[in-house]
């Protein structure tokens, strides 16, 4: 096994006063990821390449409706509405998702809302977001062990670690994947299709059909961060305790919560104080349309400096509930998978000898 | 099943244009000239009695009408609408086209409607004659007796909006017949706006109605989903019990109130010169006043019957209401009344944006964002129709676009020149939380006028198709959109000042009449002074579309000038004189006039310079054009800027959303 120094732990919490494990994993979290800029531009990129060839069929999709009509100058300078109403009339594809909800801050409550909604995307979105979940699937291996580790693991050891439990991951995904889809078929179902339409029926306010909503989003919200929690955790137990078998993550994820509620709690609310104030900093700065030249780049600059935070928080819950689980277990001491150990070539090794 | 005619066929048959200035168009009642003391002819007069039992959700009513034939000819019968009966089971015609029209969720055992004729007494001058006893209720297909229901649209026989009493003796034009009718009806949880949610209700179209007797016969068409009314102008005087400390509004004014023992009030309101009674109770308004004042406009007390969780948007529907009266007043006529009723209805009712005579419904959010035009858009709108609809009473059976087309165009004009914020907003999270889009202005040309919906089926119909036989799913774009959008096109083709005179004039003369479309084309080409037959056979009697494009625009070296070749193209059916525009490099300009006909025209110019660009239509005049993107040419186009700043905007949505999703690993 490795050696004391490659745990890589610099806090020992043994003061018992595990009421304020929550910001201090949350602190300790933020370092964690502030301290790892690589896997946060690695991850950007990815986002970011992922997104780009898509944007490149818009883009010429949008080409070639503009063609060389004087309509592109109003579309270039500000918003020309009534030409996007045309290319949207006739667009199909990715084109159909060019709508009003791409301005600004109307991003954030499409896709937030759409996700809660349970709305499908097209085809092709929906394949990118498949292969994007995918590619999280395959990054989380090493992204949890590089927070664990707290020390940089390079891209070998970080891609070893992603390898190792990628197809753990994967297996992990599977079930995940099942039990969301059955949340979304029968639980979601339950509560905005039979549920809310029930109680809603026969009432003539809008307030009170408006927190009739907002409870079922409460209600189905919590669901999905249950869910989420405890695959966050079978994620972070399977590689700090370099399990094989992803039900036993589950489980061992699953007595772990039970055993610190409040501190999973406390964690998650923390995590998702942070993602709202983002969210609403984003309500209040994010660029209209722009104009051309280095307006379009500065608003585009501006959007991915947004993305980037919403990475960094991504990432902070990540290496916050690693944080406090590492904090939190009694048998803490302990590694996640041993630093790679190159094997060295026999002539060096001669080499190394004969030096010596 | 119904089914639009063949666009070609209707372009056929259509009669020919009235041109000549001053030609008198046929006309649907020969004895329509206002009643003595009044605006109107006043031959459908009511007074009615109605009691709303809450418990059970109907109403029992007693009415006495007094109707007189003021056709040119003589009637062996009556004809009544009992439009609630579109309600009462899924084999009505009403309900065959809400399922055509892609409405295919059943309605809930609650939902259902009827009316029933409990009995029936006609009195003429020299007899009278119990046509129906209490109790009666004919099976839907009874063979020919002194009452039957019809279905002179579509022989439905299982409808039964409408009923035909056969009279003791024939109705002589001028004659006075009495009917004394009692009925009950269910109140229906909400079909076409009326009905009741919790304890509020919207009653409208809800008792035996008489149908209208034109020179050419009855016109009284069976309840059908796309379509709403036509009535004959008269005097209603209604009295309405309900629960006290109920509120209630209705149409006409109110001329006394009374509380009875039994925990009940009965309001009674009366209503001269209109031609339908609608009224709404809820203990849940809220009711405020204001008065509508203007130095050459009769002033106008307004009354809002507000939903409480809207208060504070009491200004903005005052706001609206009078900028409707003020605009609509000045440009085609004043509103004759002294009173309107505003009523917010309450949410789900699906009642909102609906007009009647003197009352009307308006419709808003919880959440109203105030630089969306909601609710100020539907509520100069359903004001707005007041003047179309209300006062120049067009069968909205056969030709709705004469009161929506006309009222869509002009309230959007009104929305503009009230300056109103017209911002487009999207809701989120199941319709509920708004989010404006500050960069995005709404035109009134293109969105106003509904340039989006028209251009999604702008084949759909031929607008001189009776409305009722429009293919449901796309009533709306046309008999709305269509309209408003060649109607704009007129303003600009004419010029304001010239259109406006053309609807005070129609508005002037149709006033209290039931106007026909080839009146209103009569008094375009009068007042305009132009034979415009050329432009209401393309936008009325056809399905044709307006496409116009620049084909190609080259220059080419050509000794010491540039020879610029400009080619423009019809690619619709239809065709309008446009326009067009080719300027050149040292800023200098040529517009040509082309008449549109030819499916191509080329233009050849010798200039020093090069051109940069060629539109065609460059004033966008012709809003009906459905593809504008192709309206125009330039030699340095800045589709690349373009499409590189709205496929980064794209980029950034898409990121989002995978971010969004990421919530999931």
């Amino acid at each position: 096994m490795s050696a004391p120094h490659e745990t890589g732990f610099r806090f020992e919490d043994r003061s018992g006063n595990e009421t304020r494990f929550p910001w201090r994993s949350w602190v300790d979290g933020f370092r964690r990821v502030w301290s790892a800029p690589a896997v946060l531009l690695g991850v950007f990129a990815c986002t970011f390449l992922m997104a780009v060839p898509m944007a490149l069929v818009v883009r010429a999709s949008l080409r070639a409706h503009l063609g060389n009509s004087l309509e592109a100058a109003g579309a270039a300078d500000g918003v020309n509405y009534d030409w996007w109403e045309e290319f949207t009339a006739q667009a199909s594809g990715l084109g159909a998702t060019f709508s009003p909800s791409i301005l600004g801050f109307a991003p954030v409550l499409d896709n937030v809302s759409g996700v809660l909604d349970g709305q499908s995307e097209i085809l092709p979105v929906t394949g990118l977001l498949g292969g994007y979940l995918l590619l999280w699937t395959f990054l989380s291996g090493g992204i949890v062990d590089r927070l664990a580790r707290q020390r940089p693991t390079r891209p070998y050891g970080f891609f070893m670690a992603s390898g190792t439990f990628f197809f753990r991951f994967l297996r992990l995904a599977v079930i995940a994947g099942l039990i969301y889809w059955l949340m979304y078929r029968y639980l979601h179902h339950w509560l905005f299709d039979e549920w809310l339409l029930r109680v809603t029926r026969p009432l003539d306010t809008e307030r009170t059909a408006f927190v009739w909503r907002m409870g079922m989003y409460a209600i189905f919200g919590a669901a999905l961060v249950l869910v989420n929690v405890i695959f966050d955790y079978s994620r972070i137990r399977a590689v700090v305790e370099d399990r094989r078998s992803m039900v036993g993550a589950m489980l061992a994820s699953l007595r772990f919560i039970w055993r610190h509620p409040r501190q999973v709690v406390g964690l998650y609310f923390l995590n998702s104080i942070a993602f709202v104030t983002l969210v609403l900093v984003w309500a209040f700065a994010a660029p209209g349309a722009g104009g051309p030249g280095v307006s379009m780049w500065l608003v585009f600059l501006v959007s991915q400096i947004y993305l980037l935070a919403r990475l960094f928080l991504k990432l902070q819950f990540i290496a916050s509930q690693t944080a406090l689980f590492q904090r939190s277990l009694a048998h803490a001491r302990y590694t996640a998978l041993p630093a790679a150990a190159v094997p060295v070539s026999p002539a060096a090794e001669a080499l190394s000898t004969s030096l010596a | 099943m119904l089914a639009a005619p063949d666009a070609q066929d209707l372009a056929v048959q259509a009669p020919p244009m009235a041109i000549a200035s001053g030609q008198i168009a046929a006309r649907v009642q020969s004895f329509d000239q206002p009643a003595e003391g009044g605006l109107s002819p006043r031959n459908a007069n009511y007074q009615m009695d109605v009691r709303l039992d809450h418990a059970t959700h109907t109403l029992k009513g007693r009415q006495t009408l007094r109707w007189r034939n003021i056709s040119a000819h003589e009637t062996s019968e009556l004809q009544f609408h009992l439009y609630w009966n579109a309600w009462r089971d899924r084999d009505s015609t009403w309900m065959r086209e809400r399922w055509l029209g892609g409405n295919r969720t059943p309605p809930r055992d609650d939902a259902w409607g009827s009316i029933d004729i409990e009995s029936l007494e006609v009195r003429q001058a020299n007899s009278q004659l119990v046509v129906l006893k209490p109790g009666w209720n004919p099976a839907p297909d009874a063979a020919r007796g002194p009452a039957r229901f019809i279905a002179p649209d579509d022989d439905n026989s299982a409808d039964r909006t409408v009923l035909a009493v056969t009279l003791p003796q024939p109705a002589a034009p001028n004659e006075t017949v009495t009917v004394d009718i009692e009925w009950t009806s269910k109140v229906p949880r909400t079909f076409s706006r009326t009905g009741y949610i919790d304890d509020y209700y919207f009653i409208a179209h809800w008792f035996p109605k008489i149908g209208v007797l034109e020179d050419n016969g009855w016109n009284t068409h069976q309840f059908h989903s796309p379509t709403e009314f036509y009535a004959d102008f008269g005097v209603y005087d209604v009295g309405m019990t309900v629960p006290r400390s109920w509120l209630l509004g209705a149409s006409g004014r109110e001329v006394s109130r009374a509380d009875n023992a039994d925990g009940t009030t009965t309001h009674r309101y009366r209503g001269e010169d209109i031609h339908d009674f609608a009224w709404t109770t809820s203990p849940d308004f809220v009711e405020a006043t204001q008065t509508f004042t203007h130095p050459t406009l009769p002033p106008v007390e307004m009354k809002l019957l507000l939903q409480t969780e809207h208060a504070g948007q009491e200004q903005r529907h005052f706001a609206a209401t009078a900028a409707a009266l003020k605009y609509y007043g000045e440009w085609f006529g004043p509103y004759p009344y002294g009173y309107i009723t505003v009523i917010d209805p309450a949410y789900q009712s699906g009642s909102a944006g609906m007009e009647y005579p003197t009352l009307f419904t308006a419709g808003t959010r919880w959440i109203a964002p105030d630089r969306v035009s909601s609710p100020e858009s539907v509520t100069i709108h359903e004001a707005g129709h007041q003047f179309f609809y209300g006062i120049v009473a067009t069968n909205e059976f056969e030709s709705a676009w004469m009161d929506e087309g006309l009222n869509q165009f002009a309230d959007a004009r009104a929305l503009e020149a009230g300056g109103f914020p017209d911002y487009l907003s999207r809701r989120y999270f199941g319709g509920f939380v708004p989010w404006v889009f500050d960069d995005i202005r709404l035109s009134r040309a293109t969105e106003g006028n509904g340039l989006a919906g028209y251009r999604l089926s702008p084949e759909g119909d031929v607008p001189a198709t009776h409305t009722f036989r429009y293919w449901p799913g796309t009533a709306t774009r046309i008999t709305y959109f269509k309209t408003a959008l060649w109607l704009h096109t007129l303003e600009r083709h004419l010029g304001w000042p010239v259109l406006q005179r053309i609807m005070a004039t129609y508005f002037d003369r149709w006033k209290f009449r039931h106007p026909r479309p080839d009146d209103f084309f009569q008094i375009a080409n009068e007042i305009s002074g132009q034979d415009l037959s050329w432009f209401f056979n393309e936008v009325f009697r056809s399905s044709n579309t307006f496409d116009y494009a620049v084909q190609e625009l080259a220059s080419l070296a050509a000794g010491k000038n540039q020879r610029t070749s400009v080619v423009v193209q019809r690619l619709g059916e239809a065709v309008f004189p446009v326009d067009v525009l080719t300027t050149f490099a040292d800023g200098s300009t040529t517009t040509e006039r082309w008449d549109g006909r030819a499916r191509r025209q080329i233009y050849v110019y010798d200039r020093p310079t090069a051109a940069v660009s060629a539109q065609v239509d460059p004033k966008h005049v012709l809003l009906l054009d459905v593809n504008r993107t192709n309206n125009s040419r330039a030699t340095r186009p800045r589709a690349d800027e373009a499409s590189l700043k709205w496929a980064l905007t794209w980029m950034v949505w898409l990121q989002d959303l995978m971010l969004t999703y990421g919530f999931f690993v």
